[in-house]
């Protein structure tokens, strides 16, 4: 098999209607839309829902290349990566079923394939940073965030399936700080690297404003300290992520 | 084996050669089903593979880890001969589009059962009083890898609609298993290598994802499901007149261009509506010679 594949070779059955996220932007600004959907309303929540499960699937599909393009990597390795990929496929089941919960069907929102993008480094160290401490952080904002909304909209589906789904996710950051670390030993500039992979990542989810320090309800992501320390951040890494995105420029 | 209960068909070397042939057989699945994740369109297919990517990671590690209680380094892979080596070339190399029910048919028609066949006879000739730490991980293999091959059968099931594709999928298997007989199976021992494709009684209801779900047309809003109608009666009758009426003036050069190189089209259906605030976006499949694409802008918007 080719290794590793080309970002294009993502394949989609017919129903999932491909765009990239600027262009989906700048739609939403011009009808007065914010750039991403907000938790507001249960039609917002389950356009935020359809984005996460777009997420999934390409969170378990850039799980499944690791496991293929890594070949020499610690055995112990592609063991975490071969448990993140059943765990991925078994969020994507979850959120097929949130997303009929809610009343709406598969490729009722365009994908945008940025996730996938960033699972498509060419370093092990560099994926598991930019993917499992990057893109899985960003997991744990949003999961956290829909848990609260959930529990005040008084949606006890989508609070318990969420929740159990988070407590996976902080399992996969864990992954990526260990594997990170373990993969990088003795090699600072391989590290280096890959740290500032997971930087550029974070910076992008910031999305320009969106990711924020702040109320559940008054900021459209907000930042899950707590779960974030579970997952193994540390305070200073939190702190820097904070800062972060106090400086991204408007989407 | 003679009937004496401490009698055995296997030395304890040949038992971790044939534990590393496994180990082989079941890492390089495990690579393969999580390489073919991104490249297999089909929903059910992409979450089998990716449900099986984790069963198979365990029974690599379960193999792996009894090597060492077999005086010989852990977590070896080691594959029979080249031919086998081959033959797994062979089944990992269909990752073109259009592919799945090439990859379904090698993993689940031919390799997984083999596997099931080849673990069934080791634990009938496994010694029950020396040899129980490798009878357990084949008893638990078997399980699970029965669970797969009957899950991989309904799969198949939906994937191959037709005489055709089932023609297809019947010569890829044939010439598989003559890979796999080339190379004597997963041990290089069988010159007809076993297959287990028996899977009466087995549930394979768990391993079984969103098998059914489908585009329904019916989600298209009455007024805009009756442009997109008209649109594509007039693709199928070539009817450019018709088509240019139903272009935006900003698009109608470039769309229509684009349709000429196309040729005609035999059939066009509608196959999916994604939105974007009051913003439209239906796909639509042209039958052969062209692939899916939008249909343009113009047709596309309306109202929330
Ligand atoms: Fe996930
Ligand atoms: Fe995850």
């Amino acid at each position: 098999m080719e290794r590793p594949i080309a970002y294009d070779k993502l394949a989609r059955e017919d129903r999932f209607v491909r765009k990239r996220a600027r262009e989906i932007g700048e739609m939403r600004i011009e009808q007065g839309l914010p750039p991403m959907a907000d938790l507001a309303s249960r039609e917002s929540i389950r356009e935020r829902v359809h984005g996460i499960l777009v997420g999934e699937l390409q969170a378990m599909e850039g799980a499944g290349r690791t496991v293929c393009d890594f070949p020499d990597a610690p055995w112990e390795f592609t063991l975490d990566m071969a448990r993140q990929v059943w765990d991925e496929s078994r969020h994507v089941e979850v959120y097929l079923g949130l997303i009929d919960h809610l009343g709406g069907y598969v490729g009722e929102f365009p994908e945008s394939t940025i996730l996938w993008r960033c699972a498509c480094a060419e370093d092990a160290a560099a994926r598991v940073a930019g993917v499992n401490r990057g893109l899985e952080g960003l997991a744990c904002d949003v999961f956290n965030q829909l848990v609260h909304i959930a529990r005040k909209i008084g949606d006890p589906i989508i609070e318990r399936a969420v929740d159990f789904v988070l407590a996976d996710e902080i399992t996969h950051v864990r992954m990526g700080s260990k594997w990170l670390n373990e993969l990088t030993k003795g090699d600072p500039e391989r590290r280096r690297r890959a740290i500032e992979f997971q930087e550029t990542i974070d910076e992008r989810f910031n999305l320009g404003g969106v990711r924020l320090d702040g109320d559940h309800e008054e900021v459209a992501i907000s930042i899950a300290k707590e779960a974030r320390r579970l997952a193994g951040f540390t305070d200073e890494e939190i702190e820097r992520l904070i800062r972060s995105t106090q400086r991204s420029p408007v989407y | 084996m003679s009937a004496h209960p401490l009698a055995g068909d296997f030395s304890v070397e040949a038992s971790a050669q044939r534990v590393r042939h496994y180990r082989y057989a079941e890492e390089r699945l495990m690579r393969t089903l999580g390489g073919w994740i991104a490249l297999t369109p089909e929903l059910p297919v992409k979450l089998l593979f990716g449900r099986h990517v984790w069963d198979c990671a365990q029974h690599a590690d379960l193999w792996g880890r009894r090597l060492p209680e077999l005086r010989s380094p852990a977590q070896q892979s080691e594959p029979a001969n080249e031919r086998f080596v081959r033959f797994m070339d062979l089944l990992d190399a269909r990752e073109g589009r259009g592919e799945s029910p090439q990859r379904v048919v090698g993993v689940y028609r031919v390799l997984k059962p083999h596997l099931v066949a080849t673990y069934e006879r080791h634990l009938a000739a496994a010694n029950p009083l020396y040899e129980p730490p490798t009878r357990r991980i084949l008893e638990r293999c078997i399980a699970e890898e029965r669970r797969h091959v009957a899950a991989g059968a309904a799969v198949l099931e939906r994937l191959l609609r037709d005489d055709d594709s089932r023609a297809r999928a019947a010569t890829w298997e044939r010439r598989l298993y003559e890979a796999l007989a080339e190379a004597g199976g997963v041990t290089g021992e069988s010159p007809t290598p076993p297959l287990a494709v028996d899977v009466a009684g087995v549930d394979p209801a768990d391993d079984l994802v969103a098998l059914d779900s489908v585009f329904d047309a019916g989600v298209i809003a009455t007024d805009l499901r009756a442009e997109v109608d008209a649109h594509a009666r007039a693709l199928v009758e070539d009817d450019l007149p018709a088509l240019a009426g139903q272009i935006a003036e900003s698009a109608r050069v470039t769309v229509l261009a684009t349709y000429e190189d196309l040729g005609p089209a035999g059939r066009c259906d509608v196959v999916a509506q994604a939105r974007v605030g009051a913003h439209r976006f239906v796909g639509a499949r042209r039958s052969a010679p062209s692939p899916r694409r939008s249909v343009p802008e113009g047709a596309r918007r309306q109202p929330r």
